[in-house]
């Protein structure tokens, strides 16, 4: 079955430092009338599809448009073109904590958190030992997150966020943060998600990552799709085209 | 219209949880803590009433109870509209990185307001029993302008929220339109008291017709006309239709200004 399957998606973006931010630019804007609007396209016409259970790499230069895919099966951007299709509860883990608010207890910031998830509050009562169990707060679950420290606030955000059970699951980059413990737990949450044959596209620069994890890559440069296969033949010609100079 | 519904059905628990965060953080930490929000009424009753009852030559009959009863209706709408029109802006970020249904917003800031509003009827309250004021029979009434002024602050809570993510200059507008809006309110002043000739153009205002509501079922005893009542059910369903309206075609777009 297709999870997740793009078909010639471009998403277009104005970018935000020319965009007019108050009235008097508005106006200045229409009558000197010309657009101040400077515009890229993130994603130049972007295909490929995802079946069940598969685990799928981004990897790319920054910018290249790999948080940009992330986003759009998360439902956080509407492609200006191109038509997306996804098949199933997609949760991301595009950044830890991401709704928590910082006046609000541990405890507190779980039933938020879990709710704009898209889980109920029934949901979320059953999975709070599980979700307690793994962020290892202790005695702080019910202190504000704004005195948690960020290995705290960061296995928190985890822990929330995939008590979802999605069965698409998306990760951007988040095994960079955290301690070696914290990324020994995520790793071992994502190989049971793995056992579970659930679907995950996750984008990583740790390329030593990738290849442990997934079983396709697709490399993303300038918004479009540049190779699409096995970590072993796309990482290989990756790291050639990345060879710092002078080495 | 129907589609409001269901997004608030669907979402009904995060709605909930989200007004209920807003006064949590409203409150945190302050020694009184809820209590400010039967507090605050009653400070902006008592100064407005000892500025105001010695300036209106008209003699008011227990004028604290003639002010609160528009005063904090008003209250309710001018708070709702200014914590809307935040909303989306002050929730960005999340907006870029979970997918939520935008509406809820707003919604969740109307739906705090509205609960600070149902607890700064206990002053009220208090204030009648303390002035040995009698409770009407038309508090019954009192449904009625609830239900068209939360209509139409929905629907301004829509419009502002939304245009405020692509002019942030909307928000200052906003406070200044609100102070001036004030004064065009019977709030400290009866209807009767805009000239003859001015009142077609005072009428033009949507907001009279809940406000009057409020003060004629609770200070006068008395129920509105036929008419101004379907007027304000009507502006209020209009307003939201136009304000939802509006909010629904933009917000896919709004993740992209915030």
């Amino acid at each position: 079955m297709n999870r997740v399957s793009f078909d010639n998606v471009v998403q277009h973006f104005r970018l935000i430092r020319e965009r007019p931010d108050t009235l008097r630019e508005t106006f200045a804007r229409i009558f000197r009338n010309h657009s101040r609007y400077h515009s890229f396209d993130a994603l130049k016409g972007v295909s490929f599809e995802v079946t069940d259970g598969e685990i799928v790499g981004l990897v790319g230069p920054n910018g290249s448009g790999k948080s940009t895919i992330l986003k759009i099966i998360a439902g956080v951007y509407r492609p200006t073109a191109g038509v997306v299709r996804i098949n199933g509860k997609v949760a991301g883990l595009i950044e830890l904590g991401a709704g928590f608010h910082s006046d609000l207890t541990g405890r507190e910031n779980i039933l938020l958190n879990g709710l704009l998830l898209g889980l109920s509050k029934r949901e979320i009562r059953s999975r709070e030992q599980q979700i307690l169990d793994f962020a290892e707060l202790g005695e702080f679950i019910d202190s504000p997150v704004k005195q948690y420290s960020s290995g705290m606030f960061m296995r928190l955000g985890f822990a929330v966020a995939t008590e979802v059970d999605p069965d698409i699951l998306l990760i951007d980059e988040i095994l960079a943060v955290g301690d070696a413990s914290f990324q020994q737990k995520c790793m071992g949450r994502i190989d049971e998600f793995r056992q579970r044959r659930k679907t995950i596209i996750l984008v990583s620069h740790d390329l030593t990552t990738v290849r442990r994890l997934c079983q396709r890559v697709l490399l993303i440069q300038n918004g479009r799709i540049r190779a699409d296969g096995t970590p072993a033949e796309v990482l290989d010609s990756y790291e050639e085209l990345h060879q710092p100079i002078g080495i | 219209m129907w589609r409001l519904i269901q997004e608030i059905r669907q979402n009904r628990e995060l709605i909930w949880a989200l007004a209920i965060k807003e006064l949590r953080v409203r409150y945190k930490r302050s020694a009184l803590g809820f209590l400010w929000a039967l507090l605050n009424p009653l400070l902006m009753m008592i100064i407005l009433s000892m500025v105001f009852s010695t300036m209106m030559q008209a003699g008011i009959r227990s004028y604290p109870i003639f002010l609160i009863s528009t005063l904090l209706p008003w209250t309710f709408f001018s708070q709702s509209v200014s914590y809307a029109t935040d909303s989306i802006v002050g929730n960005g970020d999340l907006l870029k990185k979970i997918y939520v249904a935008k509406s809820v917003f707003p919604i969740a800031a109307v739906l705090s307001n509205l609960i600070n509003f149902a607890l700064s009827m206990v002053p009220l309250v208090l204030l009648l029993v303390i002035f040995r004021f009698p409770f009407h029979a038309t508090w019954l009434y009192l449904a009625v302008p609830l239900l068209s002024l939360i209509l139409f602050t929905l629907g301004c809570s829509f419009f502002f929220a939304m245009t405020n993510v692509f002019f942030r200059d909307m928000a200052h507008i906003l406070q200044v339109v609100l102070s001036a809006w004030f004064y065009l309110c019977p709030i400290i002043y009866p209807l009767d008291f805009v000239p003859a000739r001015y009142r077609a153009i005072f009428r033009l205002n949507p907001l009279v017709y809940p406000l009057n509501g409020f003060r004629l079922s609770i200070y006068y005893g008395l129920l509105p006309s036929a008419q101004s009542t379907v007027l304000s059910l009507a502006v209020g369903f209009g307003t939201l239709a136009i304000g939802y309206g509006l909010f629904r075609r933009y917000q896919d777009t709004l993740v992209f200004y915030v």
